[in-house]
Protein backbone atom coordinates (compact mmCIF):
# COMPACT_ATOMS: atom_id res chain seq x y z
CA UNK A 1 0.00 0.00 0.00
CA UNK A 2 2.53 2.22 1.01
CA UNK A 3 4.56 1.70 -2.30
CA UNK A 4 1.74 2.34 -4.20
CA UNK A 5 1.56 5.63 -2.58
CA UNK A 6 4.69 6.89 -3.34
CA UNK A 7 4.34 5.17 -6.99
CA UNK A 8 0.86 7.66 -7.00
CA UNK A 9 2.80 10.39 -5.59
CA UNK A 10 6.38 10.61 -7.90
CA UNK A 11 4.29 9.70 -11.00
CA UNK A 12 2.32 13.20 -10.11
CA UNK A 13 5.22 15.30 -9.43
CA UNK A 14 6.86 13.76 -12.53
CA UNK A 15 3.43 14.58 -14.52
CA UNK A 16 3.85 18.18 -13.45
CA UNK A 17 7.46 18.88 -13.88
CA UNK A 18 7.37 17.13 -16.95
CA UNK A 19 3.89 19.84 -18.26
CA UNK A 20 5.98 22.79 -19.11
CA UNK A 21 3.60 25.69 -19.67
CA UNK A 22 5.93 27.43 -21.48
CA UNK A 23 5.74 24.68 -24.23
CA UNK A 24 1.78 24.35 -23.86
CA UNK A 25 1.60 28.38 -24.58
CA UNK A 26 4.61 27.54 -27.25
CA UNK A 27 1.93 25.03 -29.24
CA UNK A 28 -1.26 27.23 -29.11
CA UNK A 29 1.03 30.16 -30.55
CA UNK A 30 2.17 28.41 -33.27
CA UNK A 31 -1.10 26.86 -34.26
CA UNK A 32 -2.80 30.58 -34.04
CA UNK A 33 0.26 31.66 -36.37
CA UNK A 34 -1.49 29.78 -39.30
CA UNK A 35 -3.98 32.72 -39.10
CA UNK A 36 -2.47 35.26 -40.85
CA UNK A 37 -6.05 37.33 -41.27
CA UNK A 38 -9.09 36.65 -41.06
CA UNK A 39 -13.06 38.56 -41.67
CA UNK A 40 -16.19 37.43 -39.22
CA UNK A 41 -19.15 38.81 -38.79
CA UNK A 42 -20.85 39.13 -35.85
CA UNK A 43 -24.07 38.99 -34.09
CA UNK A 44 -23.51 40.35 -30.53
CA UNK A 45 -25.88 40.08 -27.77
CA UNK A 46 -25.44 42.68 -24.55
CA UNK A 47 -26.72 41.90 -21.25
CA UNK A 48 -26.07 44.39 -18.75
CA UNK A 49 -28.76 45.50 -16.46
CA UNK A 50 -27.72 49.09 -16.57
CA UNK A 51 -27.21 49.14 -20.60
CA UNK A 52 -30.25 48.33 -23.30
CA UNK A 53 -28.76 48.03 -26.77
CA UNK A 54 -30.19 45.93 -29.23
CA UNK A 55 -28.92 43.07 -31.20
CA UNK A 56 -26.40 43.87 -33.55
CA UNK A 57 -24.37 42.50 -36.40
CA UNK A 58 -20.63 43.83 -37.09
CA UNK A 59 -17.92 42.25 -38.95
CA UNK A 60 -14.61 41.98 -37.29
CA UNK A 61 -11.03 42.05 -39.19
CA UNK A 62 -8.19 40.91 -37.95
CA UNK A 63 -4.49 40.81 -39.63
CA UNK A 64 -1.35 39.23 -37.54
CA UNK A 65 -0.12 40.54 -34.96
CA UNK A 66 -2.09 42.91 -33.50
CA UNK A 67 -4.20 44.75 -36.04
CA UNK A 68 -8.09 44.22 -35.38
CA UNK A 69 -11.20 46.45 -36.31
CA UNK A 70 -14.64 46.85 -35.56
CA UNK A 71 -16.65 47.86 -38.74
CA UNK A 72 -21.00 47.63 -38.41
CA UNK A 73 -23.40 50.02 -40.78
CA UNK A 74 -24.56 50.67 -37.67
CA UNK A 75 -24.15 50.90 -34.32
CA UNK A 76 -21.92 48.07 -32.50
CA UNK A 77 -20.91 47.29 -29.35
CA UNK A 78 -18.17 44.79 -28.38
CA UNK A 79 -15.81 44.82 -24.86
CA UNK A 80 -12.51 45.82 -25.28
CA UNK A 81 -10.84 42.69 -23.95
CA UNK A 82 -13.41 40.35 -26.00
CA UNK A 83 -12.62 42.09 -29.64
CA UNK A 84 -9.36 40.21 -30.06
CA UNK A 85 -8.80 36.64 -28.87
CA UNK A 86 -5.66 35.83 -30.31
CA UNK A 87 -2.90 34.55 -27.72
CA UNK A 88 -1.07 37.10 -28.88
CA UNK A 89 -3.10 39.65 -26.87
CA UNK A 90 -3.08 37.96 -23.72
CA UNK A 91 0.82 36.71 -24.26
CA UNK A 92 2.03 39.77 -24.84
CA UNK A 93 5.14 41.05 -23.20
CA UNK A 94 7.20 39.80 -20.28
CA UNK A 95 5.03 37.01 -18.12
CA UNK A 96 5.61 34.06 -15.84
CA UNK A 97 3.79 30.91 -16.38
CA UNK A 98 2.67 28.57 -14.23
CA UNK A 99 1.15 25.32 -15.00
CA UNK A 100 -1.81 24.62 -12.14
CA UNK A 101 -3.50 21.54 -12.61
CA UNK A 102 -5.17 19.74 -15.64
CA UNK A 103 -8.95 20.34 -16.05
CA UNK A 104 -12.29 19.40 -17.51
CA UNK A 105 -14.30 22.14 -19.43
CA UNK A 106 -16.99 21.29 -22.16
CA UNK A 107 -16.23 17.67 -21.95
CA UNK A 108 -12.65 18.59 -23.17
CA UNK A 109 -9.57 17.88 -21.00
CA UNK A 110 -7.51 21.22 -20.23
CA UNK A 111 -4.43 22.33 -19.10
CA UNK A 112 -4.88 25.10 -16.41
CA UNK A 113 -2.47 27.54 -16.65
CA UNK A 114 -1.63 31.04 -14.49
CA UNK A 115 -0.20 33.80 -16.24
CA UNK A 116 1.75 36.60 -14.10
CA UNK A 117 2.45 39.48 -16.46
CA UNK A 118 6.10 41.18 -15.01
CA UNK A 119 6.65 44.42 -14.27
CA UNK A 120 3.66 46.81 -13.30
CA UNK A 121 3.09 49.17 -16.69
CA UNK A 122 0.46 46.94 -17.94
CA UNK A 123 -3.34 46.71 -16.35
CA UNK A 124 -3.05 43.29 -16.46
CA UNK A 125 -3.11 41.88 -12.85
CA UNK A 126 -3.18 37.65 -13.54
CA UNK A 127 -4.87 35.25 -16.22
CA UNK A 128 -6.01 31.84 -16.26
CA UNK A 129 -6.08 30.47 -19.24
CA UNK A 130 -7.56 26.80 -19.62
CA UNK A 131 -6.15 25.20 -22.99
CA UNK A 132 -7.22 22.14 -25.13
CA UNK A 133 -4.78 19.13 -24.17
CA UNK A 134 -5.40 17.48 -27.66
CA UNK A 135 -6.10 20.71 -29.97
CA UNK A 136 -4.06 23.86 -28.24
CA UNK A 137 -6.49 26.27 -28.20
CA UNK A 138 -7.75 28.38 -25.46
CA UNK A 139 -11.28 27.43 -23.95
CA UNK A 140 -11.38 29.86 -21.01
CA UNK A 141 -9.66 32.89 -19.82
CA UNK A 142 -9.82 34.50 -16.45
CA UNK A 143 -7.88 37.47 -16.40
CA UNK A 144 -8.00 40.15 -13.33
CA UNK A 145 -6.94 44.05 -14.19
CA UNK A 146 -6.04 47.01 -12.62
CA UNK A 147 -9.09 49.21 -13.77
CA UNK A 148 -11.80 46.89 -14.75
CA UNK A 149 -11.80 44.31 -12.36
CA UNK A 150 -12.03 40.66 -13.60
CA UNK A 151 -13.69 39.40 -17.22
CA UNK A 152 -14.14 35.58 -18.14
CA UNK A 153 -14.24 35.04 -21.71
CA UNK A 154 -16.44 31.68 -22.51
CA UNK A 155 -14.78 30.39 -25.70
CA UNK A 156 -16.43 27.53 -28.32
CA UNK A 157 -15.44 26.19 -31.33
CA UNK A 158 -16.83 23.81 -33.96
CA UNK A 159 -16.04 20.19 -33.94
CA UNK A 160 -14.02 20.26 -36.80
CA UNK A 161 -12.57 23.37 -37.13
CA UNK A 162 -9.57 23.95 -39.60
CA UNK A 163 -8.40 27.14 -37.71
CA UNK A 164 -8.52 28.33 -33.92
CA UNK A 165 -11.41 30.16 -34.51
CA UNK A 166 -13.85 30.19 -32.58
CA UNK A 167 -17.74 29.84 -33.17
CA UNK A 168 -18.72 31.96 -30.16
CA UNK A 169 -18.11 33.75 -27.36
CA UNK A 170 -19.43 34.60 -23.70
CA UNK A 171 -18.02 37.60 -22.25
CA UNK A 172 -18.58 38.37 -18.53
CA UNK A 173 -17.07 41.29 -17.50
CA UNK A 174 -17.86 43.59 -14.03
CA UNK A 175 -18.52 47.19 -14.75
CA UNK A 176 -19.09 50.62 -13.18
CA UNK A 177 -22.66 51.78 -13.40
CA UNK A 178 -22.68 54.83 -14.90
CA UNK A 179 -23.15 57.82 -13.13
CA UNK A 180 -24.55 60.83 -14.62
CA UNK A 181 -25.40 64.28 -13.40
CA UNK A 182 -29.64 64.88 -13.88
CA UNK A 183 -28.66 67.98 -15.63
CA UNK A 184 -27.12 66.27 -18.64
CA UNK A 185 -30.07 63.15 -18.11
CA UNK A 186 -32.81 66.00 -18.02
CA UNK A 187 -34.31 63.13 -15.44
CA UNK A 188 -35.47 65.52 -12.84
CA UNK A 189 -37.88 63.00 -11.03
CA UNK A 190 -37.02 62.91 -7.26
CA UNK A 191 -35.97 59.42 -5.93
CA UNK A 192 -36.66 58.06 -3.19
CA UNK A 193 -34.45 57.23 -0.45
CA UNK A 194 -35.11 53.58 -1.00
CA UNK A 195 -34.01 54.35 -4.81
CA UNK A 196 -31.22 55.89 -3.61
CA UNK A 197 -29.91 53.55 -1.47
CA UNK A 198 -30.66 50.33 -4.25
CA UNK A 199 -27.94 52.05 -6.80
CA UNK A 200 -25.58 53.17 -3.62
CA UNK A 201 -25.04 49.35 -2.62
CA UNK A 202 -24.85 48.46 -6.48
CA UNK A 203 -22.38 50.86 -8.16
CA UNK A 204 -20.38 47.73 -9.83
CA UNK A 205 -22.39 45.76 -12.10
CA UNK A 206 -22.09 42.04 -13.83
CA UNK A 207 -22.72 41.82 -17.47
CA UNK A 208 -22.60 39.15 -20.16
CA UNK A 209 -21.86 39.47 -23.78
CA UNK A 210 -22.85 36.79 -25.87
CA UNK A 211 -21.22 36.65 -29.75
CA UNK A 212 -21.52 34.46 -32.32
CA UNK A 213 -19.24 33.98 -34.58
CA UNK A 214 -19.84 33.00 -38.74
CA UNK A 215 -18.70 33.49 -42.07
CA UNK A 216 -14.90 33.25 -41.41
CA UNK A 217 -13.05 34.27 -44.29
CA UNK A 218 -9.37 33.22 -43.49
CA UNK A 219 -5.97 34.24 -45.08
CA UNK A 220 -7.77 36.37 -47.96
CA UNK A 221 -4.75 39.07 -47.98
CA UNK A 222 -6.66 41.67 -46.21
CA UNK A 223 -4.76 45.18 -47.00
CA UNK A 224 -3.32 47.45 -43.66
CA UNK A 225 -5.98 50.11 -45.35
CA UNK A 226 -8.90 48.36 -43.87
CA UNK A 227 -6.98 49.19 -39.95
CA UNK A 228 -7.03 52.38 -40.41
CA UNK A 229 -8.33 53.81 -37.18
CA UNK A 230 -7.95 50.19 -34.46
CA UNK A 231 -4.74 49.11 -34.01
CA UNK A 232 -3.73 47.76 -30.23
CA UNK B 1 -67.88 77.23 -37.33
CA UNK B 2 -65.44 77.04 -39.86
CA UNK B 3 -65.46 80.36 -41.10
CA UNK B 4 -65.42 81.62 -37.31
CA UNK B 5 -61.76 79.62 -36.62
CA UNK B 6 -60.93 80.68 -40.35
CA UNK B 7 -61.61 85.00 -39.14
CA UNK B 8 -59.84 83.83 -35.97
CA UNK B 9 -56.46 82.53 -37.54
CA UNK B 10 -56.53 85.43 -39.83
CA UNK B 11 -56.97 87.56 -36.77
CA UNK B 12 -53.90 85.44 -34.73
CA UNK B 13 -51.66 85.38 -38.17
CA UNK B 14 -52.21 89.22 -38.87
CA UNK B 15 -49.97 89.95 -35.53
CA UNK B 16 -46.39 90.17 -35.98
CA UNK B 17 -46.39 88.74 -32.28
CA UNK B 18 -47.22 85.16 -33.67
CA UNK B 19 -44.03 85.17 -35.76
CA UNK B 20 -41.93 85.21 -32.37
CA UNK B 21 -42.09 81.97 -32.16
CA UNK B 22 -41.47 80.57 -35.54
CA UNK B 23 -38.50 82.94 -35.57
CA UNK B 24 -37.05 81.89 -31.96
CA UNK B 25 -37.34 78.32 -33.23
CA UNK B 26 -35.74 79.01 -36.45
CA UNK B 27 -32.89 80.90 -34.95
CA UNK B 28 -32.60 78.66 -32.51
CA UNK B 29 -32.75 74.55 -33.26
CA UNK B 30 -29.99 75.49 -36.01
CA UNK B 31 -27.38 77.32 -33.87
CA UNK B 32 -28.32 74.61 -31.42
CA UNK B 33 -27.16 72.22 -34.42
CA UNK B 34 -24.03 73.83 -35.52
CA UNK B 35 -23.01 74.17 -31.56
CA UNK B 36 -23.73 70.12 -31.50
CA UNK B 37 -21.25 70.66 -35.00
CA UNK B 38 -18.70 72.57 -33.44
CA UNK B 39 -19.00 70.62 -30.02
CA UNK B 40 -21.06 67.35 -30.03
CA UNK B 41 -18.14 64.61 -30.15
CA UNK B 42 -16.68 66.04 -26.94
CA UNK B 43 -20.06 65.96 -25.51
CA UNK B 44 -21.40 62.74 -26.17
CA UNK B 45 -17.11 61.21 -25.34
CA UNK B 46 -17.99 62.89 -22.08
CA UNK B 47 -21.59 61.54 -21.42
CA UNK B 48 -20.53 57.93 -22.84
CA UNK B 49 -16.62 58.02 -21.10
CA UNK B 50 -17.79 55.36 -18.47
CA UNK B 51 -19.09 52.87 -21.76
CA UNK B 52 -15.79 53.32 -23.34
CA UNK B 53 -13.41 52.55 -20.62
CA UNK B 54 -15.00 49.01 -20.70
CA UNK B 55 -16.58 48.74 -24.50
CA UNK B 56 -15.52 50.06 -27.87
CA UNK B 57 -18.25 50.88 -30.45
CA UNK B 58 -18.79 51.87 -33.75
CA UNK B 59 -21.86 53.73 -35.30
CA UNK B 60 -22.79 57.37 -35.94
CA UNK B 61 -24.30 58.14 -32.52
CA UNK B 62 -24.03 62.50 -32.88
CA UNK B 63 -26.68 62.28 -35.19
CA UNK B 64 -30.11 63.84 -36.34
CA UNK B 65 -32.56 61.79 -33.66
CA UNK B 66 -29.80 62.58 -30.68
CA UNK B 67 -30.01 66.25 -31.36
CA UNK B 68 -33.83 66.35 -31.83
CA UNK B 69 -34.53 64.77 -28.79
CA UNK B 70 -31.53 67.09 -27.11
CA UNK B 71 -33.64 69.74 -28.28
CA UNK B 72 -37.25 68.58 -27.11
CA UNK B 73 -35.62 67.93 -23.43
CA UNK B 74 -34.29 71.72 -23.54
CA UNK B 75 -37.14 73.72 -24.69
CA UNK B 76 -39.44 72.45 -22.17
CA UNK B 77 -40.38 76.01 -20.58
CA UNK B 78 -39.52 77.30 -23.38
CA UNK B 79 -41.96 76.62 -25.85
CA UNK B 80 -44.76 77.42 -23.15
CA UNK B 81 -44.02 81.28 -23.15
CA UNK B 82 -43.98 81.53 -27.25
CA UNK B 83 -47.76 79.77 -26.56
CA UNK B 84 -48.82 82.04 -23.84
CA UNK B 85 -47.72 84.57 -26.12
CA UNK B 86 -50.67 84.30 -28.73
CA UNK B 87 -52.86 82.20 -26.54
CA UNK B 88 -52.99 84.96 -23.76
CA UNK B 89 -54.37 87.88 -26.01
CA UNK B 90 -56.96 85.63 -27.70
CA UNK B 91 -59.55 87.59 -25.86
CA UNK B 92 -57.62 90.04 -23.90
CA UNK B 93 -56.62 91.39 -27.03
CA UNK B 94 -60.38 92.17 -28.19
CA UNK B 95 -61.23 94.00 -25.00
CA UNK B 96 -57.56 96.04 -25.45
CA UNK B 97 -58.59 96.63 -29.51
CA UNK B 98 -61.95 97.70 -28.14
CA UNK B 99 -63.49 94.84 -30.31
CA UNK B 100 -65.38 93.07 -27.95
CA UNK B 101 -68.67 94.34 -28.44
CA UNK B 102 -67.97 94.39 -32.10
CA UNK B 103 -67.60 90.77 -31.53
CA UNK B 104 -70.03 89.69 -29.39
CA UNK B 105 -72.91 92.33 -30.96
CA UNK B 106 -72.87 89.91 -33.98
CA UNK B 107 -75.27 87.31 -34.53
CA UNK B 108 -73.31 84.15 -33.32
CA UNK B 109 -73.41 82.57 -29.95
CA UNK B 110 -70.79 83.62 -27.60
CA UNK B 111 -70.21 79.63 -26.67
CA UNK B 112 -69.54 79.67 -30.33
CA UNK B 113 -66.90 82.62 -30.75
CA UNK B 114 -64.78 81.12 -27.55
CA UNK B 115 -65.08 78.06 -29.36
CA UNK B 116 -63.63 78.96 -32.37
CA UNK B 117 -60.89 81.56 -30.60
CA UNK B 118 -59.80 78.47 -28.70
CA UNK B 119 -59.71 75.87 -31.42
CA UNK B 120 -57.49 78.75 -33.42
CA UNK B 121 -55.38 78.68 -30.21
CA UNK B 122 -54.71 75.28 -30.35
CA UNK B 123 -54.09 75.54 -33.62
CA UNK B 124 -51.76 77.87 -33.96
CA UNK B 125 -50.15 75.83 -30.85
CA UNK B 126 -49.85 72.87 -32.40
CA UNK B 127 -48.57 74.71 -35.65
CA UNK B 128 -45.76 75.72 -33.46
CA UNK B 129 -44.93 71.95 -32.25
CA UNK B 130 -44.90 70.97 -35.37
CA UNK B 131 -42.30 73.38 -36.49
CA UNK B 132 -40.15 72.65 -34.00
CA UNK B 133 -40.68 69.15 -35.28
CA UNK B 134 -39.81 69.49 -38.90
CA UNK B 135 -36.87 72.52 -37.92
CA UNK B 136 -35.32 69.83 -35.46
CA UNK B 137 -35.82 66.69 -37.15
CA UNK B 138 -35.20 67.97 -40.38
CA UNK B 139 -31.62 70.18 -39.85
CA UNK B 140 -30.54 67.58 -37.37
CA UNK B 141 -30.58 64.76 -40.44
CA UNK B 142 -29.69 66.77 -42.90
CA UNK B 143 -26.92 67.75 -40.98
CA UNK B 144 -25.91 64.63 -39.09
CA UNK B 145 -27.60 62.14 -40.58
CA UNK B 146 -29.58 59.62 -38.77
CA UNK B 147 -28.22 56.45 -36.36
CA UNK B 148 -29.24 54.73 -33.21
CA UNK B 149 -30.28 56.92 -30.68
CA UNK B 150 -28.74 56.67 -26.96
CA UNK B 151 -30.72 58.16 -24.20
CA UNK B 152 -28.62 58.51 -20.76
CA UNK B 153 -30.66 58.04 -17.81
CA UNK B 154 -29.56 58.51 -14.39
CA UNK B 155 -30.32 55.01 -14.52
CA UNK B 156 -28.43 54.00 -17.22
CA UNK B 157 -28.23 54.01 -20.79
CA UNK B 158 -30.86 52.94 -23.86
CA UNK B 159 -29.72 52.54 -27.03
CA UNK B 160 -32.74 52.16 -29.85
CA UNK B 161 -32.04 51.00 -33.25
CA UNK B 162 -32.42 52.90 -36.20
CA UNK B 163 -35.49 51.90 -37.10
CA UNK B 164 -37.11 52.05 -33.75
CA UNK B 165 -37.43 55.53 -33.56
CA UNK B 166 -39.25 57.92 -36.07
CA UNK B 167 -42.42 56.21 -34.34
CA UNK B 168 -41.71 57.20 -30.88
CA UNK B 169 -40.51 61.07 -32.14
CA UNK B 170 -44.32 60.94 -33.92
CA UNK B 171 -46.13 60.10 -30.72
CA UNK B 172 -43.58 62.64 -28.33
CA UNK B 173 -44.26 65.96 -30.70
CA UNK B 174 -47.87 64.76 -30.53
CA UNK B 175 -47.70 64.63 -27.12
CA UNK B 176 -46.34 67.69 -26.64
CA UNK B 177 -48.88 68.92 -29.07
CA UNK B 178 -51.27 67.95 -26.12
CA UNK B 179 -49.10 69.77 -23.46
CA UNK B 180 -49.22 72.75 -25.34
CA UNK B 181 -52.80 72.45 -26.12
CA UNK B 182 -52.97 73.09 -21.85
CA UNK B 183 -50.73 75.60 -21.65
CA UNK B 184 -53.22 77.48 -24.36
CA UNK B 185 -56.20 76.55 -22.07
CA UNK B 186 -54.36 78.03 -18.78
CA UNK B 187 -53.44 81.19 -20.89
CA UNK B 188 -56.72 81.30 -22.63
CA UNK B 189 -58.76 81.36 -18.77
CA UNK B 190 -56.40 84.28 -18.02
CA UNK B 191 -57.02 86.24 -21.55
CA UNK B 192 -60.93 85.70 -20.42
CA UNK B 193 -60.31 87.15 -17.17
CA UNK B 194 -58.58 90.72 -17.76
CA UNK B 195 -58.41 93.26 -20.67
CA UNK B 196 -54.57 93.35 -21.56
CA UNK B 197 -52.88 90.46 -22.62
CA UNK B 198 -49.77 91.24 -20.43
CA UNK B 199 -51.85 89.74 -17.68
CA UNK B 200 -52.60 86.01 -19.00
CA UNK B 201 -49.02 85.75 -20.74
CA UNK B 202 -47.05 86.60 -16.81
CA UNK B 203 -50.18 84.77 -15.29
CA UNK B 204 -49.53 81.33 -17.56
CA UNK B 205 -45.75 81.79 -17.04
CA UNK B 206 -45.43 82.21 -13.24
CA UNK B 207 -48.08 79.26 -12.93
CA UNK B 208 -45.34 76.85 -15.12
CA UNK B 209 -42.84 78.31 -13.19
CA UNK B 210 -44.21 77.94 -9.64
CA UNK B 211 -45.35 74.07 -10.40
CA UNK B 212 -42.31 73.07 -12.07
CA UNK B 213 -40.41 74.75 -8.61
CA UNK B 214 -42.62 72.94 -6.19
CA UNK B 215 -42.60 69.73 -8.41
CA UNK B 216 -38.30 69.98 -7.81
CA UNK B 217 -38.59 70.71 -4.39
CA UNK B 218 -37.56 67.49 -2.57
CA UNK B 219 -40.22 68.13 0.69
CA UNK B 220 -43.00 65.25 1.02
CA UNK B 221 -45.47 68.30 0.91
CA UNK B 222 -44.66 69.00 -1.98
CA UNK B 223 -44.67 65.14 -3.20
CA UNK B 224 -47.70 64.55 -2.44
CA UNK B 225 -49.52 68.37 -4.44
CA UNK B 226 -47.59 66.84 -7.33
CA UNK B 227 -49.37 64.63 -8.79
CA UNK B 228 -52.26 66.74 -8.91
CA UNK B 229 -49.81 69.47 -11.08
CA UNK B 230 -50.53 69.74 -15.03
CA UNK B 231 -46.81 70.42 -15.34
CA UNK B 232 -45.67 66.98 -13.55
CA UNK B 233 -47.26 65.06 -16.85
CA UNK B 234 -45.99 67.77 -19.43
CA UNK B 235 -42.90 65.87 -20.08
CA UNK B 236 -44.30 62.17 -20.03
CA UNK B 237 -43.11 61.85 -23.62
CA UNK B 238 -40.07 60.64 -22.10
CA UNK B 239 -41.97 57.70 -21.41
CA UNK B 240 -41.38 56.81 -25.10
CA UNK B 241 -37.88 56.53 -25.14
CA UNK B 242 -37.87 54.04 -22.14
CA UNK B 243 -37.54 50.26 -23.14
CA UNK B 244 -39.85 49.01 -22.22
CA UNK B 245 -42.55 51.87 -22.65
CA UNK B 246 -44.71 52.57 -19.73
CA UNK B 247 -47.60 52.95 -22.07
CA UNK B 248 -49.46 53.33 -18.36
CA UNK B 249 -48.17 56.23 -17.24
CA UNK B 250 -48.08 57.72 -21.01
CA UNK B 251 -52.07 56.96 -20.94
CA UNK B 252 -52.56 58.31 -17.36
CA UNK B 253 -50.54 61.28 -18.80
CA UNK B 254 -52.94 61.76 -22.07
CA UNK B 255 -55.77 61.58 -19.45
CA UNK B 256 -54.58 64.00 -17.01
CA UNK B 257 -53.88 66.63 -19.57
CA UNK B 258 -56.94 66.38 -21.68
CA UNK B 259 -59.01 66.92 -18.13
CA UNK B 260 -57.28 69.91 -17.77
CA UNK B 261 -57.73 71.29 -21.08
CA UNK B 262 -61.49 70.16 -20.59
CA UNK B 263 -62.07 71.90 -17.41
CA UNK B 264 -60.42 74.95 -18.46
CA UNK B 265 -61.86 75.44 -21.56
CA UNK B 266 -65.08 75.11 -19.89
CA UNK B 267 -64.63 77.39 -17.24
CA UNK B 268 -63.37 79.96 -19.83
CA UNK B 269 -66.52 79.33 -21.84
CA UNK B 270 -68.52 79.66 -19.04
CA UNK B 271 -67.19 83.00 -17.58
CA UNK B 272 -67.09 84.02 -21.23
CA UNK B 273 -70.96 83.52 -21.80
CA UNK B 274 -71.99 85.58 -17.85
CA UNK B 275 -69.17 88.18 -18.76
CA UNK B 276 -70.54 91.59 -18.56
CA UNK B 277 -68.73 93.31 -21.70
CA UNK B 278 -68.81 97.12 -20.29
CA UNK B 279 -65.70 98.07 -23.05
Amino acid sequence: MKNILIFILFTSVSLAQSVKPEDILEKVKNNFSRVNDYEVRVNIKVDVNFLKVPETRAKIFYKKPDKIQLKSEGFALLPKEGLDFSPYSFLEGDYTAIFDKENVIGGNPCYLLKIIPLGDKGDLILSTLWIDKNKYVIRKIESTTKSNGTFTIDLKYDNDFKYPLPSSMVFTFNVQKMQMPKEITGDMTDETNEEKDKQNKSRTTTGKVYINYSDYKVNSGLPDSLFTHEKK
Amino acid sequence: MITLIRIELYKIFKKWRTYIGFMVIAVIVPVINFAMLAEGEKSLDFMTRNLQQSFVFVGNLLNGYLISYFILTSLAVHIPFLIALVAGDLLAGEATAGTYRLLITRPVARIKIVTSKFIAGLIYSNLLVLWLAVMSLGIGILIFGVGELIVIKSSGIIIFAKNDIIWRFIFAYGFAGLSMTVVTALAFFFSSLVENAIGPIVSTMAVIIVFLILSALPIDFFRNIEPYLFTTYMSSWRNLFEDPVDYQAFIKAIAVLSLHIIILFTITAWIFKRKDILT
